[in-house]
């Protein structure tokens, strides 16, 4: 028995492989996307504006306090009754880029500012304008504290992306779905699903490691 | 060079500085003491705006520092400031640390910023210190870099905010030494610090605060025999007698 369902799941690997395409497409965008995106956002809301910082702020508490299923479903269902028409991909595009975003801009903020004030006062003293302080002192000196996060962000955010698959796109998780009804072998399809996405979080997961210890390593030798 | 006249500076209710009239004159060494708390290091911060003041006008060199339209990032290439805590770049070798502003505020080209870099560590003595990162320093050694961090700048001004005070007592003088030799080449200078030693050798003037006031200020050798106020002569039985 065992064997004929293993036979159809092989049968079916193309199929999975198109969804792990799939996967890899919407995740990749939008960590890209959200990324850039998030690192503006985490800039802002780590500087001295007086407009913009609460606005961000408050965007990403509702992001963040909502769940992301229903941020996909506001995207897909409720856009178009303001004309707003999408495509399932762009709009699970979207919803991932926006909550990858205003994850990362956390993580980037906290790193602005966990460098202490002395080196922007520093910086600030020397004639730097507030550009050349963010580039040359301050990002310098936050990025050993956001990467870690950061590549740990993106595993949660590519696992996050499955939800995805409810309005439709043709990810590993609703391949999965898609194959269960025929393959009535729940722990074996969802079993190859979850090693898939393994197999792309895995590699990350030890960057992040890896990472962590560099970066805590060089902040303690580095200590003034 | 520097002028106060009238100068307030609130920290939300508290008032740290009350109405400070202070005149600077160039080639000036001035050297500010006074209790902890008392504004002396609000005063020098007040200079290149590092803390913005409520009333009063500061001049620096002919730039009104109270008016929110002027260009500071023009005037702060202008002052160099020595901290207390160094705040040197810990992920930039003490040559890139002085020759970032150089090339990014004053565009001078990589090459010479770096022989200019390379000049002034020397005359701290760190001429063979260049590659090395701050966390390879010693506070001394730091500080003194940090002070090469300014000068790289060719500034009209230096202000030194109790530039010795993180300093173990064995690093101290070479400190001062290098603050010795600035004062001799005439450079103007503010430093708040409590090494007496250094303000009746070589300061023009003393001057004491306490209370966000400007309790007293007079040549050092006047300062320290003939204080007026009670509370300079309370002072300075206080920190002259350890």
């Amino acid at each position: 028995m065992w064997s004929f369902y293993i036979e159809q799941l092989i049968h079916s690997l193309p199929f999975f492989l198109k969804g792990l395409w799939m996967t890899i497409a919407v995740s990749g965008l939008s960590l890209l996307a959200g990324t850039v995106i998030g690192f503006i956002w985490g800039i802002l809301r780590a500087s001295r504006s007086r407009f913009v910082k609460p606005l961000i702020g408050a965007w990403v508490d509702v992001v963040r306090g909502t769940p992301f299923l229903v941020q996909v479903f506001i995207i897909f269902f409720l856009l178009p009754e303001f004309g707003i028409q999408l495509e399932a991909f762009p709009a699970a595009v979207i919803a991932l880029s926006n909550l990858a975003a205003c994850f990362i801009c956390e993580i980037v903020a906290a790193g602005i500012q966990a460098v202490p004030a002395g080196q922007r006062e520093a910086a600030t003293s020397t004639g730097l304008n507030g550009v050349q302080q963010l580039r040359y002192v301050i990002l310098p000196q936050s990025m050993r504290i956001i990467l870690p996060p950061l590549v740990g962000q993106f595993v949660l955010l590519i696992k996050d992306s499955s939800v995805v698959s409810a309005i439709g796109v043709m990810d590993v998780t609703r391949v999965g779905w898609l194959t269960v009804q025929r393959v009535p072998q729940g722990l074996l399809v969802f079993g190859l699903v979850a090693v898939l996405y393994f197999v792309i979080c895995y590699p990350l997961i030890r960057i992040s490691n890896s990472l962590e210890k560099r970066m805590s390593a060089g902040v303690t030798q580095n200590k003034m | 060079m520097i002028e106060f006249r009238d100068v307030h500076k609130w920290f939300g209710e508290l008032h740290v500085l009350k109405g400070i009239n202070l005149k600077v004159d160039p080639a000036e060494v001035l050297v500010v003491c006074g209790p902890s708390g008392s504004g002396k290091s609000t005063l020098i911060r007040c200079i290149n705006r590092l803390e913005p003041i409520q009333k009063g006008a500061l001049i620096v060199d002919t730039m009104k520092v109270h008016e929110s339209k002027t260009n500071m990032t023009r005037l702060r290439a202008e002052i160099g400031f020595v901290f207390q805590q160094f705040n040197l770049y810990p992920h930039m070798t003490a040559l890139q640390n002085v020759t970032l502003a150089p090339m990014k505020v004053r565009k001078t080209s990589k090459k010479v910023a770096e022989e200019q870099g390379r000049y002034v560590l020397e005359k701290v003595g760190l001429g063979d210190k260049l590659n090395q990162y701050p966390a390879q320093l010693s506070g001394g050694q730091q500080q003194r870099v940090a002070i090469a961090r300014g000068l790289c700048m060719r500034p009209k001004i230096m202000l030194f905010d109790e530039p010795t005070s993180a300093l173990d007592p064995e690093m101290i003088n070479e400190v001062l030494e290098v603050m010795r030799n600035l004062a001799r080449e005439g450079m103007t200078m503010i430093v708040v610090t409590h090494e007496m030693g250094f303000a009746r050798e070589v300061s023009h003037r003393v001057a004491f605060m306490d209370y966000g006031e400007l309790i007293e200020i007079a040549p050092p050798e006047e300062f320290f025999s003939r204080p007026k106020s009670e509370r300079t002569k309370l002072f300075l039985s206080k920190i002259l007698t350890h």
